[in-house]
Protein backbone atom coordinates (compact mmCIF):
# COMPACT_ATOMS: atom_id res chain seq x y z
CA UNK A 1 0.00 0.00 0.00
CA UNK A 2 1.23 3.54 -0.67
CA UNK A 3 -0.03 6.71 -0.26
CA UNK A 4 1.76 10.01 -2.40
CA UNK A 5 1.24 13.31 -1.30
CA UNK A 6 1.55 15.70 -4.34
CA UNK A 7 2.07 19.28 -5.20
CA UNK A 8 3.65 21.40 -7.39
CA UNK A 9 6.93 21.81 -6.27
CA UNK A 10 7.44 18.55 -4.35
CA UNK A 11 8.76 20.11 -1.29
CA UNK A 12 6.85 22.25 0.40
CA UNK A 13 3.14 21.46 0.96
CA UNK A 14 3.58 17.53 -0.47
CA UNK A 15 6.28 17.15 2.30
CA UNK A 16 3.45 18.69 5.10
CA UNK A 17 1.09 16.11 4.01
CA UNK A 18 3.53 13.16 4.23
CA UNK A 19 4.42 14.23 7.08
CA UNK A 20 0.84 14.50 8.46
CA UNK A 21 0.05 11.30 7.02
CA UNK A 22 2.85 9.51 8.73
CA UNK A 23 1.56 10.90 12.15
CA UNK A 24 -2.01 10.08 11.32
CA UNK A 25 -1.21 6.26 10.66
CA UNK A 26 0.94 6.10 13.95
CA UNK A 27 -2.02 7.76 15.78
CA UNK A 28 -4.32 4.85 14.13
CA UNK A 29 -1.85 2.12 14.90
CA UNK A 30 -1.70 1.29 10.98
CA UNK A 31 1.73 0.00 9.67
CA UNK A 32 2.60 -1.27 6.09
CA UNK A 33 2.12 1.95 4.32
CA UNK A 34 4.63 3.39 2.52
CA UNK A 35 3.63 7.23 2.26
CA UNK A 36 5.89 9.66 0.45
CA UNK A 37 5.44 13.23 -1.70
CA UNK A 38 6.22 14.27 -4.67
CA UNK A 39 5.81 16.66 -7.52
CA UNK A 40 2.84 17.14 -10.23
CA UNK A 41 5.28 16.83 -12.97
CA UNK A 42 7.21 13.63 -11.79
CA UNK A 43 3.76 11.49 -10.47
CA UNK A 44 3.10 9.13 -13.11
CA UNK A 45 -0.42 6.65 -13.29
CA UNK A 46 0.45 3.48 -10.80
CA UNK A 47 2.84 5.66 -8.94
CA UNK A 48 0.69 5.01 -5.64
CA UNK A 49 -2.79 3.26 -4.08
CA UNK A 50 -4.01 6.85 -3.21
CA UNK A 51 -2.70 10.81 -4.11
CA UNK A 52 -3.34 13.03 -1.40
CA UNK A 53 -3.08 16.48 -3.14
CA UNK A 54 -4.29 20.36 -1.69
CA UNK A 55 -8.00 21.20 -3.41
CA UNK A 56 -5.84 23.45 -6.48
CA UNK A 57 -4.64 20.38 -8.09
CA UNK A 58 -7.78 18.57 -7.71
CA UNK A 59 -8.23 19.00 -11.47
CA UNK A 60 -4.36 18.37 -12.36
CA UNK A 61 -4.28 14.75 -11.37
CA UNK A 62 -7.44 12.92 -12.33
CA UNK A 63 -6.13 10.80 -14.76
CA UNK A 64 -3.00 9.60 -12.03
CA UNK A 65 -5.36 6.89 -10.23
CA UNK A 66 -7.60 7.05 -7.00
CA UNK A 67 -7.65 10.91 -5.60
CA UNK A 68 -7.76 12.04 -1.94
CA UNK A 69 -8.42 15.94 -1.63
CA UNK A 70 -7.53 18.35 1.22
CA UNK A 71 -9.53 21.38 1.82
CA UNK A 72 -6.72 22.65 4.15
CA UNK A 73 -3.15 20.58 4.45
CA UNK A 74 -2.35 21.43 7.46
CA UNK A 75 -5.95 20.48 9.35
CA UNK A 76 -5.30 17.30 11.16
CA UNK A 77 -9.07 16.46 11.90
CA UNK A 78 -9.33 16.92 8.35
CA UNK A 79 -6.91 14.55 7.11
CA UNK A 80 -7.98 11.91 10.06
CA UNK A 81 -11.01 11.34 8.63
CA UNK A 82 -9.88 10.82 4.81
CA UNK A 83 -7.09 8.67 5.93
CA UNK A 84 -9.59 6.41 8.23
CA UNK A 85 -11.94 6.60 5.14
CA UNK A 86 -9.24 5.54 2.70
CA UNK A 87 -7.88 2.64 4.98
CA UNK A 88 -11.53 1.49 5.16
CA UNK A 89 -12.06 1.55 1.73
CA UNK A 90 -8.92 -0.62 0.96
CA UNK A 91 -9.86 -2.94 3.42
CA UNK A 92 -6.97 -1.83 5.79
CA UNK A 93 -7.42 -3.13 9.30
CA UNK A 94 -7.23 0.06 11.90
CA UNK A 95 -5.41 -1.12 14.73
CA UNK A 96 -6.45 1.51 17.11
CA UNK A 97 -9.83 2.66 15.08
CA UNK A 98 -12.12 3.11 18.31
CA UNK A 99 -9.65 5.06 20.05
CA UNK A 100 -8.77 7.80 17.67
CA UNK B 1 15.68 23.43 13.93
CA UNK B 2 13.06 26.10 13.35
CA UNK B 3 14.41 28.42 15.27
CA UNK B 4 17.49 28.52 13.64
CA UNK B 5 15.64 30.07 10.68
CA UNK B 6 13.13 32.25 12.33
CA UNK B 7 14.83 34.51 14.20
CA UNK B 8 13.89 38.59 15.31
CA UNK B 9 15.39 39.31 11.83
CA UNK B 10 13.27 37.19 9.58
CA UNK B 11 9.90 37.26 12.01
CA UNK B 12 8.20 40.36 9.82
CA UNK B 13 4.75 42.34 10.66
CA UNK B 14 2.87 44.59 8.55
CA UNK B 15 -0.04 46.38 7.62
CA UNK B 16 0.49 48.51 4.96
CA UNK B 17 1.01 46.33 2.35
CA UNK B 18 -0.17 46.32 -1.11
CA UNK B 19 -1.43 42.95 -2.30
CA UNK B 20 -0.13 40.00 -2.82
CA UNK B 21 2.95 41.08 -4.88
CA UNK B 22 4.64 42.89 -2.46
CA UNK B 23 3.74 40.81 0.42
CA UNK B 24 5.97 37.90 -1.29
CA UNK B 25 8.46 40.90 -1.58
CA UNK B 26 8.28 41.92 1.44
CA UNK B 27 8.66 38.15 3.29
CA UNK B 28 11.12 37.01 1.06
CA UNK B 29 13.13 40.25 1.73
CA UNK B 30 15.40 38.88 5.16
CA UNK B 31 16.30 35.78 2.80
CA UNK B 32 17.38 37.98 0.16
CA UNK B 33 19.50 39.90 2.41
CA UNK B 34 21.05 37.25 4.23
CA UNK B 35 21.68 35.96 0.81
CA UNK B 36 19.68 32.59 1.66
CA UNK B 37 17.85 32.98 -2.02
CA UNK B 38 18.31 35.24 -5.71
CA UNK B 39 16.14 37.58 -6.45
CA UNK B 40 15.47 34.71 -9.39
CA UNK B 41 13.66 33.00 -6.33
CA UNK B 42 11.39 35.61 -6.15
CA UNK B 43 10.63 36.34 -9.05
CA UNK B 44 10.22 31.81 -9.29
CA UNK B 45 7.50 32.02 -6.42
CA UNK B 46 5.95 35.27 -7.22
CA UNK B 47 5.32 33.41 -11.13
CA UNK B 48 3.76 30.40 -10.03
CA UNK B 49 1.25 32.23 -7.91
CA UNK B 50 0.12 34.06 -10.78
CA UNK B 51 -0.24 31.24 -12.86
CA UNK B 52 -2.77 29.85 -10.46
CA UNK B 53 -0.44 28.37 -7.72
CA UNK B 54 -2.59 29.25 -4.98
CA UNK B 55 -1.55 26.19 -3.69
CA UNK B 56 0.72 27.63 -1.19
CA UNK B 57 -2.37 28.16 0.92
CA UNK B 58 -2.23 25.45 3.63
CA UNK B 59 -5.20 26.78 4.66
CA UNK B 60 -6.30 28.77 8.12
CA UNK B 61 -5.18 31.90 6.38
CA UNK B 62 -1.81 30.65 6.15
CA UNK B 63 0.27 30.88 2.88
CA UNK B 64 3.59 28.76 2.70
CA UNK B 65 5.73 30.80 -0.13
CA UNK B 66 7.89 28.14 -1.89
CA UNK B 67 9.68 27.39 -5.23
CA UNK B 68 11.73 24.79 -6.21
CA UNK B 69 15.70 24.10 -4.78
CA UNK B 70 17.00 25.68 -8.07
CA UNK B 71 15.45 28.50 -8.89
CA UNK B 72 17.76 30.03 -6.43
CA UNK B 73 18.18 28.71 -3.15
CA UNK B 74 21.32 29.40 -1.76
CA UNK B 75 20.92 28.09 1.50
CA UNK B 76 17.94 26.72 3.24
CA UNK B 77 16.21 29.75 5.18
CA UNK B 78 12.70 30.38 6.52
CA UNK B 79 11.14 33.65 7.09
CA UNK B 80 7.16 34.48 8.32
CA UNK B 81 5.28 38.23 7.67
CA UNK B 82 1.92 38.36 9.56
CA UNK B 83 -0.40 40.74 7.69
CA UNK B 84 -3.04 43.17 9.12
CA UNK B 85 -5.54 43.32 7.32
CA UNK B 86 -5.11 39.75 5.09
CA UNK B 87 -3.83 39.86 1.48
CA UNK B 88 -5.42 38.30 -1.15
CA UNK B 89 -3.56 35.47 -2.67
CA UNK B 90 -3.09 36.43 -6.66
CA UNK B 91 -6.16 38.62 -5.55
CA UNK B 92 -8.49 35.70 -5.57
CA UNK B 93 -10.79 36.04 -2.63
CA UNK B 94 -11.30 32.26 -1.88
CA UNK B 95 -7.41 32.76 -0.78
CA UNK B 96 -7.04 35.21 2.13
CA UNK B 97 -3.98 34.94 3.82
CA UNK B 98 -2.67 36.88 7.12
CA UNK B 99 0.35 35.12 7.82
CA UNK B 100 2.85 34.20 5.01
CA UNK B 101 5.80 32.04 5.26
CA UNK B 102 8.99 31.47 2.96
CA UNK B 103 10.76 28.77 2.61
CA UNK B 104 13.66 28.38 0.62
CA UNK B 105 14.96 25.04 1.02
CA UNK B 106 18.16 24.24 -0.76
CA UNK B 107 17.65 20.40 -1.76
CA UNK B 108 13.92 18.26 -1.63
CA UNK B 109 15.06 15.64 0.90
CA UNK B 110 17.17 17.50 3.45
CA UNK B 111 16.20 19.48 6.28
CA UNK B 112 13.11 17.19 6.59
CA UNK B 113 13.54 18.21 10.35
CA UNK B 114 12.87 21.65 10.39
CA UNK B 115 9.97 21.02 7.61
CA UNK B 116 8.75 18.69 10.05
CA UNK B 117 8.66 21.09 12.77
CA UNK B 118 7.10 23.14 10.83
CA UNK B 119 4.34 20.72 9.55
CA UNK B 120 3.64 20.18 13.35
CA UNK B 121 3.85 23.69 14.60
CA UNK B 122 1.23 24.66 11.75
CA UNK B 123 -0.95 21.60 12.02
CA UNK B 124 -1.32 22.19 15.64
CA UNK B 125 -4.83 23.39 16.18
CA UNK B 126 -3.62 25.32 19.48
CA UNK B 127 -0.12 26.67 18.32
CA UNK B 128 -1.41 27.58 15.31
CA UNK B 129 -3.60 29.89 16.98
CA UNK B 130 -1.30 31.38 18.98
CA UNK B 131 0.92 31.66 16.32
CA UNK B 132 -1.60 33.83 14.55
CA UNK B 133 -2.58 36.01 17.59
CA UNK B 134 1.43 36.60 18.22
CA UNK B 135 1.97 40.30 17.50
CA UNK B 136 5.51 40.38 18.08
CA UNK B 137 8.23 38.64 16.81
CA UNK B 138 8.68 37.87 20.54
CA UNK B 139 5.30 36.44 20.65
CA UNK B 140 6.21 34.00 17.28
CA UNK B 141 9.45 33.01 18.61
CA UNK B 142 7.98 31.75 21.83
CA UNK B 143 5.10 29.63 20.08
CA UNK B 144 8.10 28.07 17.62
CA UNK B 145 9.75 27.29 21.83
CA UNK B 146 7.28 25.95 22.85
CA UNK B 147 6.18 23.85 19.89
CA UNK B 148 9.78 22.88 20.01
CA UNK B 149 10.28 21.69 23.51
CA UNK B 150 6.58 19.61 22.92
CA UNK B 151 8.01 16.91 21.28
Amino acid sequence: MKFLAVCSSGLGSSFMVHMNIDKVLKELGVTGVDVDHADLGSVARGDADTIFVGSDLADSVGGLGEVVVLDSIIDMAELRVKVRETLAAKGVEIPAGDAA
Amino acid sequence: MLNDYLTPQTVLFASDVDGWRDAIDRVARPLLDSGSITPAYVTAMTDSIAAGGTYIDLGFGIALAHSRPENGVVATGISSLRVEPAVLLNDDPAHPIDLFICLAAVDPTGHIETISELATLLSDDELRASLLAATTPDGVLSVIQRNGTQE
